[in-house]
């Protein structure tokens, strides 16, 4: 098709992704969930009439990779093409169909121009609650996290099911905003829709097939192509990590499988599913593979369908990495985050100058509930970062949220909101995984409770039993730490804080890159001058 | 006699000076090279050129408006000065620490932004606020003798002071600011209480340390060109443009210069809107577009909208995140890495694009001659015929049209496109580029493109604005006269003003208003001397506040009606919060109470005028200075095309296009069927066609 050129495709492509930015900013300027518009915590896309993207949200995080296309597929085949009538709105938030937990609604919209179906407008968003327990990593049945929503229709041609909404309403903390940000996605979704069709109008185009083959096409040619520079081969990779218990580590296993133009996981060999809620339904820790693969081999190129097409994943059922309902997943990214570590210390074996060191993630978080001195209670959520792992060339970069993209919570707003302390927030010297390249430092923390009466706290870490592995030689990184007035305790429990108690946070090290012995001098020197690294350490 | 206003301008490749007569409505303009050196040199040549050329006595010139780019490029160039940051116990790695957010999710080699106050000039001192704003530990002062000891042996020549708290509790911060000063009195400080006194003390570090940074060579520039002005015997205030598009003395911009990062942009938007009033217009998209970069900026009703927050120096392609948070008063705009100077290429899956790296002025477009290789958006617009060599950039350059053409040639061969249809690629693919970012930024602004007029400034910002408003279904474009040089006569329109901030920590419902009244008028009056200071006595006040709903993360900065406030002001302020929170969200705020975080006047003179007298202008019976070939995605090729002068068009007379219009610092470029003319008040005005054609 001579329209399709070089020029064409990019303009007409840049025009898809600006379609869905738009609906991301009005999503954030819409949405109540600070997670929505503060961190990102949601996904625009636009498919074609197959569920194949052809565009996502520029800033959206790696955990919607292939989900929302994933879920229009699934529309797809509960109601059929011909199931779906303009202003039909399908709405779910189950975790195998949409991005892995109940808290992420997923919403499809169909895309008709006159009577025919020619696309799909999906939009994904944390909620600000869903009811269920709050964030607590002690659910063991998927029953206990909150309002299940199946794959469902809540708009019948405009016309809102009444039904729905009244039952959701009653099952959640925040009637309004959980409905109002349900609203502000179809809204965002509406407005993918709108300029979609009039793009189509501006080029005189029927539909987005011809557009969808050539742009997935040569997405899947420049994969293929990344892909065959990778010499053929099998490349293993396991890691151990903090289990539930000391002394009963997780173990995650992978088989890489480079075969000419195609890469396949098998996580074979990974812990079985926990009766906690850190169990990674199989569509995150898919979309985690295949984020590992594109920092690895195509990092300039959007995300479309095409780039997935030579990525193929399995996970034994019931694995950690590809748990069954009932399962509990609210933190699923505590185990999912691992995944990209492991897809780069097997890809290390024959491109180590592509990938990166173990990170000092799964992200942590710190939940404290209390009442203040006005008596009025309330709940505070502070999450916390490790380092970034060396690659061949840099040392990691120091407490970054990744793979996930959080900010933390600045200590003046936390002290402001909660009756609590700040002692310090610090880099970690010496945390960083030593090597020809360091690891990025964690950080400390030191809280002290001001409240009257006791704060119950909860925690999720990870990395204190086992460091952030090195590699090409590099050290592991320094595990993490949780501590209550100097004594280490069982972040997974629950714990209670009386006045003038204090929380110690160490978040890990990443990991290190090459031997130590072969690091510049300059890197050594600098390191001390800047007190990375002090004498004391052995 | 005073009968003369002065605007200088320096950017990153070009100074600019206009010098405007006000008693004959005349403009005198000129346009010349950076002197990155020393920039005061190109200013003092324009100057004297300006003034030489009609032999007008120094001591006529009323006032002196500037801007620069200059504090910018040190941040950007990391150029400034050794900077040293000193925090409460505990927090010294704030700064490093950031927000911990990466701003590229798939670069695995991404960093933060480099800290302007590395981690060994980074030092703590034990003393502490709590949220409150009471004293937790007090200050240790003998402690800082010894760090005064280490700034002067690390050879310190600025200090950042940042305590946690400060902005509501500023005792700590001024007591060591004092002191530190009596040890050292060569050190510039900067304290976060008074250069950006607001919650979150990353953010308040990045400004602080950002204006330590630069203080010094603020300090050193403002002073030497006051002293190079007052020798050429002009001895008019030297008055400086801020972010916010207000302008202040000399004084003010020593103490705290990160207020004049984004000095020029504001210029630039203050343009704008002067030409949107000058034609009626309540919605202008004001579009400028230069070597490296474009900024958009829309204005509704009189003025610019104001941000509180903006990235000064993106380090990587532009992206959101890779620059340094900068927390003052600034013009709200987008900056887009679209400009003349941005390069074509093909990407790994065979794509065009274009930017955002650029070729610059150095070595600039490859039509310049100057040792560029790779084609740019500049080559194309010659190849399309949109820039005529002849008196291009009014003869300073001698175009090689011949390489132009030889490097697009090359890159049509590696697409498998003709020549034309590459070059016209290029020119369409960096229009959509700008195109997205304005559908993104409009987007979040809750507004629709169809009801703005493109009003088009800057060397490329003509040549380009048709085909651009054209994507975003705009129906009028507004091209001023004197286009290329328009920041530098927006400094001449810019009224005197002042931005202040206080933290104010209250929930709605438990107000004390009589201490509210207080912390407004103790605001005010601070605002209202510097407002004096520039030589005016009236001043519009605008009161603010910062407010969100309790258990919020963010705050929402409101419009509030003018005081006194009282007992009786409550429901008028929570009203004027309900409006913002509806304007913002689009819905109405939770059920939930209001608290204030901070508190903000802003105090503005009355806008200067600048009013020309066309009555002047010669009348030249044919504008047409020639044809030449020109390409039109309409007409799917080139066609002759008539080259108008913009000086020699008669007031009122239509034209239809496809037409390119030219005067010294930019040309304009009019689509078939596009029907234009000049406006009563000089400026050109295009009509694009009602039904767009269909692209090819």
């Amino acid at each position: 098709m001579s329209k399709l050129d070089a020029v064409t495709l990019e303009v007409i492509w840049n025009r898809m992704i600006a379609s869905v930015d738009e609906a991301a900013k009005a999503i954030v300027r819409t949405s109540f969930s600070t997670l929505s518009n503060e961190a990102n915590d949601f996904a625009c896309v636009l498919t074609d009439v197959d569920g194949q993207l052809l565009a996502q949200n520029s800033g959206s995080i790696p955990s919607f990779i292939g989900t929302l296309p994933a879920t229009v597929r699934h529309t797809l085949a509960k109601f059929g093409s011909e199931g779906l009538s303009p202003g039909d709105i399908i709405c779910t938030n189950d975790p195998w169909q949409g991005t892995g937990h109940l808290n992420d609604c997923s919403i499809v919209r169909p895309i008709f121009k006159g009577n025919r179906l020619i696309a799909f407008a999906a939009t994904a968003s944390h909620m600000p609650d869903i009811g269920g327990r709050i964030r607590s990593v002690e659910a063991r049945e998927i029953f206990e996290e909150g309002f299940h929503i199946p794959l469902m229709k809540i708009l019948r041609a405009g016309e809102a099911d009444q039904t729905f909404f009244e039952l959701l309403r009653t099952q959640v903390r925040t009637p309004e905003q959980t409905e109002g940000d349900i609203y502000a996605q179809i809204t965002a979704n509406y407005l993918i829709e709108d300029r979609v069709l009039a793009m189509l109008g501006e080029y005189g185009l029927e539909d987005l097939a011809a557009l969808s083959l050539e742009l997935n096409g040569r997405t899947e040619a420049a994969m293929r192509a990344a892909i065959r520079e990778v010499p053929d081969g099998i490349y293993e990779y396991e890691m151990q990590t903090d289990g539930l218990a000391a002394g009963a580590p997780f173990t995650f296993a992978l088989k890489l499988t480079v075969r000419g133009e195609t890469i396949h996981f098998d996580f074979a060999g990974t812990s079985a599913v926990q009766p906690r809620a850190i169990n990674c339904p199989f569509c995150y820790t898919y979309a985690m593979s295949a984020y590992a693969i594109k920092c690895a081999l195509l990092p300039d190129i959007p995300n479309n369908s095409g780039m997935l097409r030579p990525i193929t994943v399995e996970a034994p059922e019931n694995s950690l990495l590809n748990p069954l309902p009932p399962a509990s997943v609210g933190a699923r990214a505590s185990t999912g985050h691992y995944v990209p570590i492991l897809a780069f210390g097997a890809l290390a074996a024959v491109m180590p100058e592509r990938v990166m060191a173990a990170a000092g993630s799964p992200l942590w978080n710190c939940t404290q509930s209390g009442v203040r001195p006005n008596g009025q209670s309330y709940a505070s959520n502070l999450f916390f970062n490790g380092g970034m792992g060396a690659t061949a060339t840099a040392d990691g970069e120091n407490a970054i949220s990744w793979p996930s993209n959080l900010s933390c919570t600045p200590v003046e707003v936390a002290e402001q909101y909660a009756p609590l302390l700040f002692h310090y927030k610090r880099l970690r010297p010496n945390s960083g995984g030593g090597g020809q390249y360091r690891g990025g430092l964690g950080e400390d923390i030191l809280i002290e409770s001001l409240s009257d009466s006791p704060i119950a706290v909860t925690f999720m870490a990870e990395r204190t039993r086992y460091g952030a592995p090195g590699l090409a030689g590099g050290e592991d990184g320094e595990v993490g730490s949780v501590q209550i007035n100097g004594v280490e305790v069982d972040n997974r429990a629950q714990h209670h804080l009386e006045t003038g108690a204090r929380i110690m946070i160490a978040t890990p090290g990443g990991g290190g890159y090459g031997s130590r012995q072969d690091r510049r001098d300059d890197h050594v020197q600098t390191d001390q001058k800047l007190g990375y690294e002090t004498k004391d350490a052995t | 006699m005073t009968r003369y206003a002065l605007g200088i301008d320096i950017g990153g490749t070009f100074t600019d000076v206009v010098l405007f007569d006000k008693e004959q409505g005349r403009r005198l303009t000129r346009k010349t090279l950076t002197t990155p050196g020393d920039p005061a040199e190109a200013v003092l040549q324009a100057v004297d050129q300006v003034l030489g050329e009609e032999s007008i006595p120094p001591a006529e010139i009323e006032r002196v408006v500037h801007a620069t780019t200059l504090f910018t490029n040190a941040l950007i160039e990391r150029k400034g000065a050794r900077t040293a940051l000193l925090t409460t116990e505990g927090f010294r790695d704030s700064l490093e620490i950031g927000r911990e957010r990466k701003y590229d999710l798939y670069d695995l080699a991404a960093k933060k932004p480099r800290q302007l106050a590395p981690r060994d000039l980074r030092f703590e001192v034990d003393e502490r606020m709590l949220a409150d704003g009471t004293v937790h530990r007090p200050l240790d002062t003998g402690r800082l003798d010894q760090i005064a000891k280490d700034l002067e042996n690390a050879d310190v020549s600025s200090l950042a002071i940042v305590f946690l708290h400060s902005y509501r509790n500023d005792s700590h911060e001024r007591a060591a600011g004092e002191r530190i000063s009596e040890l050292l009195p060569e050190l510039a400080v900067s304290l976060s209480s008074d250069v950006a006194p607001e919650i979150r003390e990353f953010e308040r570090a990045s400004t602080t340390v950002a204006n330590a940074y630069i203080k010094p060579l603020a300090r050193d520039y403002l002073d030497a060109l006051n002293e190079r002005l007052s020798a050429r015997e002009i001895t008019a205030p030297l008055l400086l443009m801020l972010s916010s598009g207000g302008l202040t003395h000399v004084g003010e911009v020593r103490r705290s210069p990160v207020q004049m990062l984004e000095s020029g942009p504001a210029a630039g938007a203050l343009a704008a809107a002067d030409i949107g009033r000058a034609e009626g217009l309540d919605h202008v998209l004001a579009f400028d577009m230069g070597g490296t970069t474009a900024k958009l900026c829309l204005i509704d009703g009189e003025e610019p909208e104001i941000a509180y927050r903006f990235e000064a120096a993106r380090e990587i392609r532009f992206a959101e995140g890779s620059g340094l948070p900068i927390r003052i008063s600034a013009v709200e705009l987008i900056e887009i890495g679209a400009g003349g100077g941005s390069i074509a290429r093909l990407d790994g899956l065979g794509l065009l694009k274009a930017g955002p790296d650029s070729a610059g002025a150095v070595p600039g477009p490859v039509a310049y001659g100057r040792g560029g290789e790779l084609p740019t958006v500049t080559d194309a617009d010659f190849a399309l015929g949109y820039l005529g060599a002849k008196g291009f950039a009014g003869g300073a350059i001698d175009v090689d049209l011949a390489g132009c053409h030889a490097a697009l040639d090359t890159l049509a061969g590696q697409a498998g496109l003709s020549p034309q249809k590459l070059a016209w690629g290029v020119h369409d693919l960096v229009n959509e580029n700008m195109a997205s970012a304005a559908r993104v930024h409009i987007a979040e602004k809750g507004r629709d493109p169809r009801n703005y007029t493109l009003v088009a400034t800057g060397g490329a910002g003509p040549v380009h604005a048709y085909y651009l408003a054209r994507k975003l279904g705009i129906k009028r474009v507004v091209c001023p006269r004197n286009a290329g040089v328009a920041s530098a006569l927006g400094l001449l329109l810019a009224p005197a003003r002042v931005d202040r901030t206080a933290a104010f920590a209250a929930e709605m419902d438990a107000m004390d208003w009589p201490v509210l009244e207080a912390a407004y008028q103790a605001l005010e009056d601070e605002a209202r001397q510097v407002i004096a200071d520039t030589g005016k006595d009236q001043a519009r006040v605008q009161r603010l506040a910062d407010m969100r709903n309790v258990g919020q993360g963010f705050e929402l900065v409101v419009n509030l009606p003018p005081g006194p406030y009282h007992q009786g002001s409550g429901k008028l302020l929570q009203e004027a919060y309900a409006q913002a929170y509806q304007t913002h969200f689009t819905r109405q705020p939770p059920n939930v109470p209001i608290a204030m975080a901070a508190i903000r006047v802003r105090l503005t003179a009355p806008l200067e005028q600048i009013v020309d007298d066309l009555a002047q202008r010669p009348d030249q019976p044919n504008p047409q200075t020639g044809i030449r070939d020109v390409y039109f995605p309409e007409t799917d090729g080139a066609v002759e095309t008539a080259v108008l002068d913009r000086a020699a068009m008669t007031i009122g007379e239509n034209f239809t296009g496809p037409a390119v219009v030219e005067e010294a610092e930019s040309t304009m470029v009019i689509g078939p069927g596009g029907r234009f003319h000049v406006s009563d008040s000089g400026n050109l005005v295009i009509e694009l066609p009602e039904e767009p054609e269909e692209n090819p």
